[in-house]
């Protein structure tokens, strides 16, 4: 077997790929409309997270924190949740979904944040807001369980689980779309759009690339609606396109209401678009059309002038969010190009039997390592101290210093990416996506002939 | 009284207290708004956690160090490449972070093996380090690991290593800043006095307060070999381990971030007779006096006023470029703590600048009372702002820029109001007296942007004129400059290199003769 999938050895961790759970609860929450999040324990739980996402889309969010302190760590705290409820509803009136999050220190004191809710439903919410729409939702994620991408794949499902609620089908898809950018939503909408499928879009996140207006706009949000959230029961079908990001919400929706769940692909690459496609076309009966060959056609167009031309035969590490290290290897291997390093960022152990990896396991023809539960220092240490050799890292802007220090032309990819500008208005989904993946790929490479003088003629012609 | 109620805030009255004006003809006694309490659940507050003060602000700018979290692995991944202290040993602080990564077991049977292992592991991958810090989080300080038991333990097992403990989860405070005040005291009681340094110079100080953002250390540092002072450590931007625990042989600490390091000046004297002397490194003035005195200390004055004229003929001609044309523009200067009171005068008075409004994230009421008497009247002072009342503030005072955070950056450019980072800042380093001319450029290409200029006009309503094709800063902001400014033949604009650092880099240092016996005379002052 060529593909070796194991555990990374060390216990610690040398510069993460993943943060924690709450982090991917606050993800999922932002996509809401009219949803401001609590996080319950220490301000930077909050504070932190808040700069990541700022750091990734250049915009600000709103997330609140029941600023735990030491008072609370002894005594519990959770009376700083029902005041942040109260302050929070006061000072924002439009605000009516408020999942209230727990972190590992309140976890481990124990506040019961399911208790609290039920008192504010009873007392706070009754007296002093009869009469307005609010929903309190408590989502446990512990900081010491799973990561960030659990943390949003549960996020997702105790949403779902809330809202959702049976009415009379529809003939729309659930789509959940994963942890994706803003220009992946907007690919997957125009693929729906061109497609007359209609969708409760999980979340709506377009908005996140917000503009700058003449009356001004403070902050980006979501647009995801509750009713969008309780559709999500009398829907044909759910397609979680990331399966660790979503998969949980749409297990949910098929057990409780039938509703069929199709898992994956994330349509990264012409292959995996072309699966989401004829999935869609399976479910919802609506024939693919010409437009869509066209569009197709273009890609592979552009995809053809570069790859057995540049991209054959070069070695690629690629870390961040499994699906999307999943798919890129996959649409890389359509590109000739060898994934030789694949960097899963936590411990989750469903990895080892997901059926694509699985499938690298049986049918690839050269060495492919896989390492679960991986940090950014597993990639350094092989280039440093192990004699590894690659052209191309694919990854978020976290492991830059190895690209930077080793020389190595990288292609920035997932989340976050602060080094580049604009990144979350590319898609990487859809036809479209794999072409300007394709194309970012070589023109960095280009970019990397150049600064080395490695061949740098042979891109006179072409 | 000149408390301000902030209109999103009139359903939380007891943040009255937390913002007033300064009012015309009144005292400090009249306008001093309440600081550094608990944070008001919810109210969306800039503030961080204790963990990050100690760990993000003043642990990991030390150079030479491996900065080990124990506990789940978001708080080590969230302070991570966020900020921008650089190093001269190749950024290795920046580079690399460790977490235990602790995880539900650990959470239930303990993780102190799990931190033993760590510890060896992370030594193994980085042979040619020798020095840790390791960071307490919320999770490992509510389960009771007894962390300054392992590394004693560790440190018994593996003699070359030296290991520094620093307990301060999260919760511990209404803010960073009980963060800093526990990383201060910690440092001074395990690690002060333990290594012998060797000394160089008859005039040897500690840099005390002082993060190296973007490279400020650098420069001061400069200054200070200029004049043949030898900088035993730094604390901490750009500081070396080893340094650190030398202070004790200081002649001098020169404190220059008094929010974040005062604790530890203070204990230095208290315990080890060290003299504290505050100084400030933004300013053409302030420097200068701040040069001036520690020279006086000292009694080498030549030396700074030599350094002093040097740099002022060389960049103040660049200064008052910038000045005549900042004149009169509103500024909010909402830093996290010192920087309010470093730069509320000294932005009027050297760049021309009205400072509108101060705040403060973390500081208290001490940082205020600075703040507040070096401020202009009728300037709107708040202590802890959230989100709302930052909006407000800017819609009601109508800044033309804001020195602040990253993300409330973000925000202020939604409401048009250009941004600079006070924390990180733009085109840094800020400190020195070139660093000067590169704030006021930053602030001036901040103001004075075409595009800034556009982000005001909608399109659908206003008169746009159709015969521009461009505009530059010049033509708009030399609009209303008189001729003799706009043709001085002394003014020019900023004539230093991208890099400022590289200059420095380069420079060969005086050897000044040492006088025989004069150190010891000077530690008993």
């Amino acid at each position: 077997m060529y593909c070796d999938v194991k555990v990374k050895e060390r216990t610690g961790i040398i510069n993460p790929i993943f943060t924690c759970q709450p982090c991917g609860v606050q993800f999922a929450s932002i996509g809401i409309k009219d949803c401001i999040g609590i996080v319950h324990g220490g301000q930077g739980c909050v504070m932190f997270v808040r700069l990541l996402f700022s750091q990734h889309f250049k915009e600000s969010f709103e997330l609140a924190s029941s600023s735990l302190h030491e008072d609370g760590a002894i005594f519990g705290a959770l009376n700083r949740i029902e005041e942040g409820v109260d302050v929070l509803l006061m000072r924002y009136p439009k605000a009516k979904v408020i999942p209230i999050i727990s972190t590992c220190s309140t976890e481990v004191i124990g506040d019961d944040i399911d208790g609290v809710v039920r008192k504010l439903n009873a007392g706070l919410l009754k007296e002093k807001y009869a009469g307005r729409e609010v929903h309190l939702i408590p989502i446990h994620s512990p900081s010491f369980v799973g990561s960030m991408v659990t943390g949003y794949d549960l996020a997702v499902k105790e949403f779902v689980t809330y809202f959702a609620k049976k009415g009379t089908p529809t003939e729309k898809i659930n789509l959940i779309t994963g942890w994706v950018n803003p220009g992946d939503v907007t690919e997957l909408k125009h693929l729906l759009s061109v497609m007359g499928v209609e969708a409760n879009v999980l979340f709506e996140t377009e908005a996140f690339d917000s503009p700058l207006m003449p009356a001004g706009n403070h902050v980006s949000h979501g647009d995801t609606t509750i009713e969008d959230l309780m559709d999500t029961a009398n829907a044909k079908a759910t397609f979680a396109l990331n399966i660790y990001e979503g998969g949980k919400a749409a297990e949910y929706l098929e057990d409780e209401f039938n509703v069929p769940a199709i898992y994956g692909p994330t349509p990264i690459g012409i292959r995996n678009t072309d699966t989401f496609l004829k999935k869609l076309e399976r479910i919802t009966g609506k024939p693919i059309p010409e437009s869509l060959v066209r569009e197709r056609g273009i890609a592979l167009d552009a995809i053809t002038d570069v790859t057995h031309m540049f991209l054959a035969d070069k070695k690629v590490a690629i870390y961040g969010n499994p699906d999307l290290v999943i798919s890129l290897a996959e649409f890389c291997l359509d590109m000739e190009m060898k994934p030789v390093l694949l960097l899963l960022g936590d411990d989750n152990s469903k990895y080892k039997s997901d059926p694509r990896i699985i499938e690298f396991q049986e049918k690839l023809d050269y060495k492919m390592e896989i390492i679960m539960n991986a940090d950014l220092w597993e990639l350094e240490d092989r280039i440093k101290n192990g004699g590894l050799e690659i052209d191309l890292i694919m990854g978020h802007s976290k492991g830059r210093y190895i690209a930077v220090g080793y020389n190595i032309p990288m292609v920035r990819v997932g989340f976050p990416v602060y080094d580049r500008a604009g990144m979350y208005r590319h898609p990487i989904v859809g036809y479209r996506g794999a072409m300007l993946l394709a194309e970012q790929i070589a023109n960095t490479w280009f970019a990397d002939m150049e600064y080395k003088h490695n061949r740098e003629p042979v891109l006179n012609v072409w | 009284m000149p408390y301000h109620l902030f209109k999103c805030s009139e359903c939380i009255p007891e943040r009255e207290k937390h913002a007033v004006i300064k009012g015309y003809g009144e005292t400090l006694t009249d306008a001093l708004p309440l600081g550094y309490l608990n944070t008001i659940p919810g109210s969306i507050s800039e503030r961080g956690c204790a963990y990050c003060g100690a760990k993000h602000v003043i642990g990991t700018p030390m150079k030479d160090v491996i900065h080990l979290s124990h506990g789940p692995v978001g708080c080590t991944y969230d302070t991570w490449q966020t900020k921008r202290y650089i190093s001269d040993n190749d950024n290795f602080q920046l580079k690399y972070t460790f977490a235990t990564d602790m995880k539900e077991q650990h959470i239930v049977f303990g993780a102190e093996k799990l931190l033993k292992k760590n510890i060896k592991e992370a030594f193994k991958a980085f042979p040619e380090i020798k020095r840790m810090t390791i960071y307490q989080t919320c999770a490992s300080a509510l389960i009771g690991d007894d962390i300054n038991a392992i590394a004693e333990e560790m440190m018994e097992e593996m003699p070359d290593i030296d290991i520094f403990v620093c307990n301060s989860p999260g919760f511990g405070g209404p803010s960073q800043s009980g963060g800093h005040h526990k990383i201060n005291i910690a440092w001074v009681n395990q690690k002060v006095g333990t290594f012998e340094p060797e000394i160089t110079s008859d005039y040897v100080i500690n840099y005390v307060g002082e993060y190296n953002i973007q490279g400020d250390q650098e420069v001061m540092q400069d200054f200070f070999k200029r004049m043949g002072i030898q900088v035993l450590s730094t604390f901490t931007g750009n500081g070396s381990y080893d340094g650190l625990r030398a202070m004790h042989k200081a002649h001098l600490n020169v404190l220059e971030c008094a929010r974040s390091a005062e604790y530890i000046c203070n204990e230095l004297r208290v315990r080890y007779g060290i003299p504290r002397l505050d100084i400030d490194g933004f300013g053409f003035e302030p420097l200068s006096a701040s040069l001036r005195k520690v020279a006086m200390f000292f009694g080498i004055e030549d030396r700074a006023d030599a350094i002093i004229k040097e740099e002022t003929q060389r960049w103040k001609p660049e200064l008052d470029w910038y000045k005549e044309r900042l004149k009169g523009k509103k500024v909010c200067l909402w830093p996290g703590g010192s920087k309010l009171w470093h730069w509320a005068n000294v932005i009027h008075e050297e760049m021309g600048v009205e400072v509108v409004s101060v705040y403060t994230k973390f500081g208290h009421q001490g940082d205020m009372e600075k703040g507040i008497s070096r401020c202009e009247e009728g300037a709107l002072a708040i202590d802890d702002p959230n989100e709302l009342e930052g909006i407000e503030a800017m819609e009601t005072l109508k800044p033309d820029i804001i020195f602040t955070g990253k993300r409330p950056g973000e925000v202020a450019k939604k409401i048009r109001v250009p941004y600079l980072n006070a924390h990180a800042y733009h085109n840094g380093p800020w400190k020195g007296f070139e660093g000067w001319v590169r704030f006021a450029r930053d602030v001036y290409n901040g103001i004075f942007s075409p595009i800034h200029e556009l982000s005001l006009l909608d399109i659908s309503k206003d008169e746009i004129p159709t015969d521009k094709g461009f505009l530059t800063q010049h033509l708009l902001s030399d609009v209303n400059l008189s001729e003799e400014v706009k043709n001085s033949t002394v003014l020019r604009e900023y004539t230093g290199d991208y890099d400022a650092l590289k200059r420095i880099k380069e420079r060969k240092y005086p050897e000044f003769p040492r006088k025989s016996g004069l150190e010891g005379e000077l530690s008993a002052v």
